[in-house]
């Protein structure tokens, strides 16, 4: 399975699959091959819970290809719990800013053809 | 290492052109040949910007350019790095007469795009994000600068207005300027009442997808003084990177890359940000102007839009920013914009920026990146 179809069947799970450099500690998503921090190839798989708060985002009106029939819907940025990691992803069903405060919880619920799909907590 | 300078410059209009990209190509690339006064067989090589040629049947632009303008034999390169192509051609052409590979060189920057429309702009565009993470889940490019605003709004005192005075200060200067894509003044209601494109930026908070190319004629100093037209000289050139995606960054309100190229840019140049009279900056968002100001190290961090509010980025205030109109009013035909900033400092520099003119400027500053920073290119110039 190649990095990317790992991610996609951890998110399914509402999991995100990391990588822990086991020279420095620091933790990539896992499509990362480098540790950013030191530059070493090794890393230890750590799977983390999909669940955490959004950081940012945005509501979409004008969408690119493939993407009209779920307008208006967000890309989020999600802050993991517990992890200096942040994730991003599709959110359904968020149509004016006070849908979604920054801060609201959220967590990772699957991956189709718009990508990692997050929900409101 | 060569002293570099640049002798020539030219553009299209920027907008919606009926001509072909070639068209495009080759008539801004004889603007800046004659601009130079130079023949063009004295062009040993060109660099060519260019992000979407397969929307006009043509790629691989760079010899078809050199056959029209007879010379064939000489070797051309094609570039690609999204919305800072530009800015990337001209570094690495700058790179090779510095070296002393070469003491003439053409960069050319062009984009064609228009006829294809919202949709496939739209589309096209957002394959400049990190598409397993971004686009593939929806983020249009407006779509991942809201998402810095929105970071940028929560975390500072900013209002949806304050972004909106960028694109009403860009316009008023982007009327003084004969080849600008949007040649309007428009209002801070203009733009809170145009359509949400990606909350919180709205239509007018956007530069528009333009047709247009620019071109610049770079050179060794030695060139430049027997040629004996005006010069400009390159004393700073840097660049750097980003994380690919907002994701990665740990903060959504500053691009790092900015920061890395303009340390570079300046340390060679040997100034500071205070010693830069005029900046053309990439605004392709109004979001995008602000946090580009305060990376640069025009303003404090969350100061930028304070900055704006209080005028002080209008033509001929504290600094100048974006005299051009820039990426907002100028218009922003991706793989071009990057060379029209240096086509503006060229202009500003020599004299010929008309009404827009900065005045008793020495020192400008051209600031470019592809996608949301990812990659950067800073250049600073001097008069001579």
């Amino acid at each position: 399975m190649s990095v990317e179809e790992q991610m996609i069947e951890n998110a399914k799970e509402g999991k995100v699959l990391t990588h822990k450099c086991t020279s420095c500690g620091h933790l990539h998503l896992s499509t990362v091959y480098y540790c950013q921090k030191c530059g070493s190839k090794g890393f230890e798989d750590a799977i983390l819970e999909g669940t955490g708060s959004i950081a940012t985002y945005t509501i979409i009106t004008v969408p690119p290809a493939g993407f009209e029939k779920y307008t208006p819907y967000a890309f989020a940025v999600l802050q993991l719990d517990n992890a200096e990691l942040r994730i991003s992803g599709f959110m359904g069903g968020i149509a004016t800013p006070d849908d979604l405060p920054v801060g609201t919880r959220a967590k990772i619920t699957g991956f189709d053809q718009r990508g990692i799909i997050i929900e409101k907590q | 290492m060569e002293k570099v300078c640049v002798l020539g410059a030219g553009s299209t209009k920027y907008g919606k052109l009926a001509d072909s990209i070639a068209d495009i190509t080759t008539q801004s690339s004889v603007s800046a040949i004659e601009s130079a006064g130079i023949d063009p067989k004295e062009i040993k090589a060109s660099y060519i910007s260019n992000v979407f040629g397969v929307a006009d049947k043509q790629v691989h632009i760079g010899p078809v350019l050199m056959s029209r303008l007879g010379i064939s034999d000489k070797p051309s390169l094609t570039i690609e790095s999204a919305c800072g192509s530009g800015s990337v051609s001209f570094r690495e052409a700058y790179a090779n007469v510095a070296a002393g590979f070469y003491d003439c060189l053409l960069v050319t920057g062009v984009e064609k795009v228009t006829h294809t429309g919202t949709e496939w702009t739209t589309t096209y565009f957002a394959y400049c994000s990190d598409f397993f993470y971004e686009g593939q889940a929806g983020a249009s490019f407006p779509g991942l600068f809201a998402s810095m605003a929105r970071a940028y709004l929560t975390e500072f005192d900013a209002t949806e207005e304050d972004f909106a005075a960028v694109a009403v200060k860009n316009h008023d200067n982007g009327v003084l300027n004969p080849k600008a894509h949007m040649q309007k003044k428009i209002t801070v209601d203009d733009v809170m009442n145009s359509a949400v494109v990606a909350s919180p930026l709205k239509l007018y908070d956007c530069c528009p997808f333009s047709d247009g190319a620019s071109s610049v004629i770079l050179c060794s100093e030695k060139f430049a003084k027997e040629h004996g037209g005006d010069y400009v000289e390159v004393i700073g050139s840097g660049r750097g990177g980003s994380p690919a995606a907002l994701q990665g960054r740990d903060h959504m309100t500053t691009i790092p890359s900015t920061k890395l190229a303009a340390a570079d840019a300046y340390k060679m140049a040997g100034v500071t940000a205070k010693d830069i009279d005029f900046a053309e900056v990439h605004d392709c968002f109004t979001i995008a102007e602000v946090v580009d100001t305060e990376d640069l190290g025009f303003f404090e961090k969350g100061q930028g839009i304070q900055a704006v509010r209080e005028g002080r980025t209008k033509l001929n205030s504290d600094i100048s920013i974006n005299p051009s109109g820039g990426l907002k009013s100028k218009g922003h035909p991706i793989g071009a914009t990057g060379v029209g900033q240096v086509v503006e400092v060229y202009d500003q520099l020599t004299g010929n920026a008309g009404e827009r003119t900065v005045k008793d400027a020495k020192i400008g500053l051209t600031h470019n990146f592809g996608a949301t920073g990812a990659s950067c290119a800073v250049h600073v110039f001097q008069s001579v």
